[in-house]
């Protein structure tokens, strides 16, 4: 009993040492990881604003696809949505922010978050991967088949089937989503 | 203080390809250089004050709840090295992904703790650590530019200034094997590096 005390308390201290080290570096660094966050957030939103002014962010739960929402305004006219979107790559899910014209076309596309293999999906991060997209999704339907583009366009993508038929995906779901709010 | 301790870690007791340990981040994060360098990065400050803390507290933890106080002070250690490289180094924190928290069971790491700081002092402990750290780098840092170049053409480091972290290597980036970087390339890589390693030990066993 007595052994058995000492052991619980050596293990105690251990713990409570361990716990007082992780407070002490996470009041350290979680200020950072927040102020970091937001930036990323902020930036992929400009560069797929396409100029237009950025509204206030409203989370949309229950949606498979979608999100988030955001206004897009142009003189206090809806220009546009910026859409968070997630869908599932080849090594897992996928996060991008998209915009779109009320009409439900692709204004601009980026990549977030993805763990997609170097060589092969990884290339959606390459510049140009994401034009393929854009201007589809109201007069032309959303690419989400290699098939769906030119020779040159198709070879640009080559390798990576996988990541483009999820991004191309969660384009479409997020293309019929802007016409589902039809301009409102 | 015996400087051996630091020193076999790189190629006799490498902890890689000699005693075939840490295998699961070997394979899984060696798809890229920088991958690789962030991933020795993390076992290096993990391994290194593991094997310090446990070495000091060796006369204080009983044999019967070793296992335990060594997990919680690991795990400790690993998500003090998870929330830095989150705040300080986001790229390669995203890169890693679960590879990063997996450093917990990393053999090395818990392999080490037992079978070497439990029963040395604590300088000898702290250059086993980073003998077993090179080691296990420069095993990772190998596999991975081997796999990076063959399969995506490319030799990925860090951005720094005017540079963008990416070396391309002509003719392969356009016709890369792919295969290298998926699983099977990895475990062939790592059988023709071990089995080279294993002729290098009985070549020099005579």
């Amino acid at each position: 009993m007595k052994k058995n005390m000492k052991y619980a308390l050596i293990l105690l201290s251990i713990c409570a040492i361990s716990a007082a080290a992780l407070a002490y570096t996470n009041s350290i660094t979680a200020p950072v990881i927040e102020v970091q966050e937001e930036e990323n957030r902020l930036a992929a939103l400009k560069a797929v604003s396409a100029g237009l002014e950025i509204g206030t962010q409203e989370d949309i739960s229950g949606h498979k696809t979608v999100t988030f929402v955001i206004d897009l305004t142009e003189g206090g006219q809806v220009g546009g949505y910026i859409l968070g979107l997630k869908g599932a790559g080849y090594g897992g899910e996928m996060t991008l922010v998209a915009s779109y014209k009320p009409n439900g076309e692709i204004l601009r596309v980026q990549l977030l978050t993805h763990s997609e293999t170097p060589g092969l999906g990884k290339k959606a991060e390459n510049e140009g991967y994401m034009t393929k997209y854009e201007g589809s999704g109201s007069a032309t339907a959303v690419p989400t088949n290699k098939t769906m583009l030119s020779t040159s366009d198709a070879s640009a993508v080559s390798g990576s089937t996988v990541t483009f038929a999820a991004i191309g995906k969660a384009l479409e779901e997020g293309s019929h989503y802007v016409q589902a709010l039809g301009g409102k | 203080m015996n400087i051996k301790e630091l020193t076999k870690g790189i190629f006799k007791e490498n902890p890689v390809f000699v005693i075939v340990l840490g295998l699961c981040p070997v394979l899984g994060v060696s798809s890229q250089v920088s991958n690789a360098i962030g991933m020795s990065a993390g076992v290096l400050f993990v391994l290194l004050f593991s094997n310090i803390i446990i070495s000091a507290l060796r006369n204080f933890i009983p044999d019967s709840i070793h296992i335990p106080a060594y997990i919680v002070v690991i795990a400790s250690l690993v998500t003090i090295t998870e929330m830095l490289m989150h705040a300080f180094a986001p790229a390669v924190y995203a890169a890693l992904g679960v590879y990063l928290p997996l450093i917990v069971v990393n053999c090395i790491i818990l392999g080490r703790a037992e079978a070497f700081a439990s029963k040395n002092t604590v300088i000898d402990s702290a250059l086993d650590a980073i003998g077993m750290s090179i080691g296990f780098a420069l095993s990772l840092t190998l596999i991975a530019l081997i796999r990076e170049v063959l399969g995506a053409g490319t030799i990925t480091l860090f951005p720094m200034g005017s540079f963008n972290g990416v070396i391309e290597v002509p003719w392969l980036v356009d016709n890369p094997f792919r295969v290298m970087t998926l699983a099977p390339g990895a475990l062939l890589l790592m059988g023709f590096l071990k089995a080279f390693f294993d002729w290098n030990t009985m070549r020099k066993a005579g």
